[in-house]
């Protein structure tokens, strides 16, 4: 456990300090999420839908294209000089690799939500909800969620970069209904005694959806932890 | 063997058809409908079929990763294939039957966002599979997408059996005669989708002996 411990903290250490001294990507991943959010804003107000209804959906399609820059990175840096191969030659489970670099990018995306939420909700005037506590729960767990599928097969950024983005935005999809419809009701854009019925009924109330969010990240971290080693072997 | 299998399947196919448009044909209950709900013949097998290639995937993908034999690989790829033609047709034989029902041709209903969610992942991992050169790499990574998309088919198979939705629910059939040729159209696609995803696996297997040959 604490040889665990020191190589998840190394590799963790290694990925931010070199991100933060090459301030490659989160930059990019700002700007990115700043315009999809701005793109949507404009599309709102020209189309007159409701900026509550709009919001949410804005930023998770913020987080996930910013998500994809950041998984691309995590193993797009380990290619140069083939420093992938000193990685896996370490006495290191593969599973720790993993469980680190998820790590490292489910912290990048906290740090591009903490610039990104206050954004969205200055530009969709959103009212501010009450429940802090649960805004960050559903925003960490859809985190969780979308960087685990994501560093899965960020290894396969090696042949072609539009293969990640096709993966994730695909096996992510049933994911972002859940999280979509807690922030929804968060930001009050649904009255909290709708939750449950018509034509998102499916969904159930709050507390559904949350469970939902946490069932998909438990599932996708444990198969991604199991599955891992399979993708990066050479 | 196959051609046994072949004609087995033409044979079960003519006489499922013939059945659903002689004894077992439904009738719609409003009159003013004009697609007939018939549809129902192609449209549930395929959907069971489907979901029954995916599981092939899945199972395929494990046993690939365990031993390692290219023979799992074509078996997942074939599936992934048969699994698109029959969700395909799925989605299609659903928008045929809901205009008329619903006045749209899809509408976010749990079981049209799954079965839509089903097929993008048949076209992913046709993607994942054509875009990766080296064989023993594609065969690992697209089994392991075949285990994770997997993991999300237990949310159409839930979808479609607890939740609220005004799709209609489980298929009720009036009469004897219906509920057989019901049976047998199930049976007739289930045993097209075999012989499917062996023809693709065999060209699949001839393919890669070729390209070995070559180099």
């Amino acid at each position: 456990m604490n040889y665990f411990w020191l190589s998840f903290k190394a590799i963790f250490v290694k990925d931010i300090v070199t991100e933060l001294r090459a301030k490659q990507v989160l930059p990019t991943m700002i700007v990115l999420g700043m315009l999809i959010v701005w793109i949507l804003r404009i599309v709102s107000e020209a189309a007159s839908i409701q900026e509550a209804v709009m919001g949410p959906a804005a930023l998770w399609i913020a987080f996930l294209f910013a998500g994809l820059l950041a998984q691309e990175r995590s193993f797009a840096v380990e290619q140069q000089q083939n420093c992938i191969n000193a990685l896996l030659l370490a006495p290191v489970d593969v599973g720790t690799i993993f469980l680190s670099k998820l790590f490292v990018n489910v912290v990048m995306l906290c740090i591009f939500e903490i610039i990104i939420v206050p954004v969205v909700i200055l530009s969709f005037q959103l009212k501010p909800p009450e429940r802090w506590l649960s805004l960050i729960a559903v925003l960490l767990l859809g985190n969780i969620g979308i960087s685990s599928i994501g560093t899965l097969f960020s290894a396969t950024v090696q042949f072609s970069s539009s293969l990640l983005s096709i993966i994730v935005l695909v096996v992510l999809m049933p994911m972002m209904i859940p999280a979509t419809f807690a922030l929804l009701l968060l930001f009050g854009a649904i009255p909290e005694q709708l939750a449950g019925t018509g034509a998102l009924a499916f969904v159930g109330d709050f507390k559904a959806a949350v469970g939902y969010l946490a069932a998909f990240d438990v599932v996708f971290t444990a198969a991604g932890w199991l599955l891992f080693g399979f993708v990066v072997q050479e | 063997m196959r051609r046994i299998l072949l004609l087995l399947t033409v044979a079960l196919l003519l006489i499922s058809t013939w059945m659903a448009f002689t004894v077992g044909q439904v009738v719609p209950a409003e009159k003013n409908i004009t697609v007939e709900k018939n549809i129902v013949y192609v449209h549930v097998p395929s959907a069971i079929c489907s979901t029954l290639c995916f599981l092939l995937l899945f199972v395929a993908g494990i046993c690939y990763l365990v031993t390692n034999k290219p023979m799992w690989d074509y078996i997942g790829a074939a599936s992934a294939e048969v699994a698109l033609v029959f969700s395909t047709v799925l989605n299609a034989t659903g928008s045929i039957f809901s205009r008329p029902f619903w006045n749209t041709w899809w509408t976010p209903s749990p079981r049209l966002i799954f079965s839509a969610i089903l097929w993008f992942l048949c076209v992913a991992y046709l993607i994942l599979r054509a875009n990766i050169q080296n064989p023993r790499y594609r065969a690992r990574i697209c089994a392991v997408f075949g285990i994770i998309a997997f993991l999300d088919v237990p949310m159409v198979f839930i979808t479609a059996r607890l939740m609220t939705d005004q799709h209609i629910g489980n298929v009720e059939f009036e009469s004897a005669w219906q509920r057989a040729s019901f049976g047998l159209s199930i049976l007739s696609i289930a045993f097209l989708g075999v012989l499917l995803i062996w023809i693709k696996t065999d060209i699949l297997k001839s393919r890669a002996k070729f390209e070995n040959e070559l180099t």
